[in-house]
């Protein structure tokens, strides 16, 4: 279908071999969407690993009061809707009576107050942060798992050799999850691809001036709201190329030997 | 050995019991539903023989409609009223919210319903894909007949200038191929009440809004706010009636080389430039499908003084809280200089037939029997108003501020859409020239680039007129 030009009803189609293809190479609005869609890949994942690592690893080693109910709060943006996410998340960006404005101004720290929805330079990592906040649960709980399946003696032979927790969490811990943490990075891909789509479309609609676009919204864009299916297809080619290939790369550069316990 | 040939034997087993189990109950569903579309037409053709005697079998019209504010109740009126006229007809109606999503899939499938009542401008942008696919049924010839079940015909009955537009006639040739229904006029929203509390003037140029802008900013009001970047086409339409009348706004609309470069257009420009030092600070903000009810708030809170909009605002923030005073005005697009025109530009739905449709002869009669006194008071009583002649004279109260805004002297209705061209990639006229305002507004790009790439949308899709 990409390598026609379609409106999406049937009676009207032409062939016109890889012209789509050509026209998406010199078309700035994808290029800005596919800007906007790495850009969210690569901040979305480090933010959610580091993170989600973070609170597996104290909430699995330490022994902190409420444990379980951290764990339970963890995971709850993750079962929210997408849309109820959005709703949240432009009450919290809200310029005047917003979360984040308000708590800025009685800490009467009035320049970090922004306009988080409508400052183009900024909308998109508000955008990231959104979706942050719902992924940390679902891949804290996976992060979790993995490190309670290490075996605790490994624990109490570093520490009676002296290592730091620092020292454990490095040489015990990571190595041990290498494996999850690969597996969850093509999650990663994946998932910001489909839900950014969602939150943009029910959050800010592409705006300001497409300064939230991702390549999902700008191809159904293009095939519904501009009659070019066609058009919209080659753009969804693009888009599975590309995904399937950065999972691919992903996969083979954090390639180690798995370790055995 | 035995227990994995035995697991083996049983999972085949599950598999096929499964398999059998899922196709019976849909072979029986599928005989479930014939025997009741049978049951059904069976019930129809009793009835239908019952009260008409050897009647021949009648033909069935699907119609598709939007479910908009009006209600559904209203359709089903007239789909009764309809078939009590028109024995031999019935009519299935698909009202749905959603209704591209409904009937898209049935199009693609080649099932298209007979009439569609869904206008231009929705973001599934179905009706203009039709346009430009060519899939939309020519209607011109309807206008000259009779509204069914009565003497007068339809061009008598339907008000000037309302099928002589870009938004009934897509290709610009004279023909018709959509048919105007219920019209909203659409302008600048305010509170009147705040204007008399406060003794100014509602203004009716440029000049006196940058004056007023300057008194209100004074008091801590903004002069301007909108909901989205969506609610300039009528804006900017107005705007380019106001500059060179109907035939600059048609040129424009039918993307004339060179037009968006020209003086005229190059006000309209600097005049949304100079609007965005007078807009609200939180508006870019709120652009967006989920906040814009906050710019509309904004009025209604006395913290700017006017939006473009239509009069369905009103029963959107029908529940939303208001200044003590408030009472909902509405204005025309200021004029460019002292006692110009000014325009309001009328938005309105459009009714229409596929191409593909099964039924045209009844599907066109169908239409003109909506323009029939019986079908426009039914709609009347859902809130739902079509140009007809005499029909703002019915309407009471708030709505007949609306609709009566033409009845001040300078004021002229405005109304058209772009030009209908074959679809082009990656270029969207909509998004160029409205989009793009929420980045003149934040400061982020300059009118200058602004223009050029509009010319350069207008000029691909020059190209591609049909």
């Amino acid at each position: 279908m990409s390598l026609y030009r379609w409106g999406g009803f049937s009676n009207t189609k032409e062939f016109v071999g890889f012209d789509n293809f050509i026209t998406l190479w010199n078309d700035v609005d994808f290029i800005q969407s596919f800007q906007n869609s790495i850009l969210l890949i690569v901040v979305v994942a480090i933010f959610t690993l580091l993170i989600a690592v973070f609170f597996a690893a104290v909430l699995t080693k330490e022994t902190i009061p409420g444990g379980n109910f951290f764990r339970v709060i963890f995971y709850v943006p993750n079962i929210l809707s997408i849309v109820v996410i959005a709703g949240v998340f432009s009450a919290i960006y809200d310029p005047s009576s917003g979360l984040l404005n308000s708590i800025f101004g009685t800490l009467s720290l009035e320049n970090f107050q922004q306009m988080w929805l409508g400052d183009q330079d900024i909308i998109i990592y508000s955008v990231a942060g959104a979706l942050v906040w719902q992924a940390i649960g679902y891949y804290m709980v996976m992060y979790m798992s993995s490190m309670a399946s290490i075996p605790p003696s490994f624990y109490e032979a570093a520490s009676l050799e002296g290592a730091s927790k620092w020292k454990q969490f490095t040489n015990i811990t990571l190595p041990l999850i290498w494996n999850t943490i690969r597996t969850t990075l093509t999650f990663y891909i994946i998932s910001t691809i489909n839900l950014s789509f969602l939150l943009v479309k029910a959050m800010t609609g592409g705006g300001p001036d497409g300064s939230t676009e991702v390549f999902l919204s700008y191809m159904y864009d293009q095939a519904y709201g501009n009659s070019t299916y066609g058009y919209g297809m080659a753009i969804g080619v693009v888009v599975f190329i590309f995904s399937f290939a950065l999972a691919a790369i992903v996969n083979h550069i954090t390639k180690r030997d798995v370790l055995e316990y | 050995m035995n227990v994995k040939k035995l697991l083996f034997a049983l999972s085949v087993l599950f598999l096929t019991i499964g398999l059998v189990a899922c196709s019976d109950s849909k072979s029986s569903e599928g005989k479930e539903t014939n025997e009741e579309t049978n049951e059904e037409t069976n019930e129809e053709t009793n009835e239908e023989t019952n009260e008409e005697g050897n009647e021949e079998e009648g033909t069935t019209l699907h119609v598709a409609a939007l479910e908009s504010a009006y209600g559904a109740d209203m359709w089903e009126k007239i789909a009764d009223s309809y078939e009590t006229t028109n024995e031999n007809v019935k009519i299935e109606l698909t009202i749905k919210k959603n209704l591209e999503e409904v009937i898209r899939p049935n199009m693609q499938a080649g099932e298209y319903p007979d009439v569609v009542l869904l206008a231009t401008g929705r973001p599934e942008a179905l009706t203009e894909t039709l346009m430009k696919e060519n899939g939309l049924e020519n209607i011109t010839d309807i206008f000259d007949q009779k509204v069914s079940g009565e003497d007068s015909t339809v061009n008598e009955k339907i008000l000037d200038g309302f099928t002589d537009t870009l938004a009934t006639n897509p290709y610009a040739d004279g023909e018709t191929y959509l048919a105007p229904m219920f019209y909203s006029p659409t302008g600048l929203f305010y509170n009147a009440g705040l204007f008399e509390e406060k003794g100014w003037d509602v203004p009716k140029t440029w000049d006196e809004m940058w004056e007023l802008g300057d008194k209100a900013s004074e008091e801590g009001i903004a002069l301007f706010t909108y909901p989205t970047t969506g609610y300039f086409d009528t804006f900017i339409g107005s705007m380019l009636y106001a500059l060179g009348g109907p035939d600059f706004f048609n040129s424009a609309m039918t993307y004339e080389d060179g037009i968006w470069e020209s003086d005229k257009s190059t006000e309209v420009f600097e005049t949304i430039e100079k609007l965005a030092s007078y807009t609200e600070k939180n508006t870019v903000a709120n652009a967006n499908p989920n906040d814009f009810t906050k710019n509309q708030q904004l009025v209604l809170d006395n913290k700017a003084l006017f939006m473009p909009n239509g009069n369905w605002v009103v029963d959107e923030m029908k529940e939303a809280p208001r200044a003590d005073n408030f009472e909902w005005g509405m204005t025309s697009i200021p004029a460019f200089e002292d006692g110009g025109d000014r325009y309001a530009f009328t938005f309105f739905e459009q009714i229409w037939v596929p191409s593909a449709a099964e039924n045209k002869v009844d599907a066109k009669d169908f239409i003109t029997y909506m323009y029939s006194d019986e079908a426009s008071s039914i709609f009347l009583e859902a809130g739902a108003v079509q140009p007809i002649e005499g029909i703002t004279d019915q309407l009471d109260g708030q709505k007949q501020i609306f609709y009566g805004i033409y009845d001040d002297e300078d004021v002229l209705p405005a109304m058209g859409t772009f030009a209908s061209t074959e679809p082009v990639a990656g270029v969207n006229m909509g998004d160029t020239l409205y989009g793009t305002i929420g980045s003149v507004i934040s400061g982020k790009i300059t009118i200058e680039e602004w223009r050029a790439s509009v010319e350069e949308a207008s000029d691909k899709l020059r190209e591609a007129m049909n």
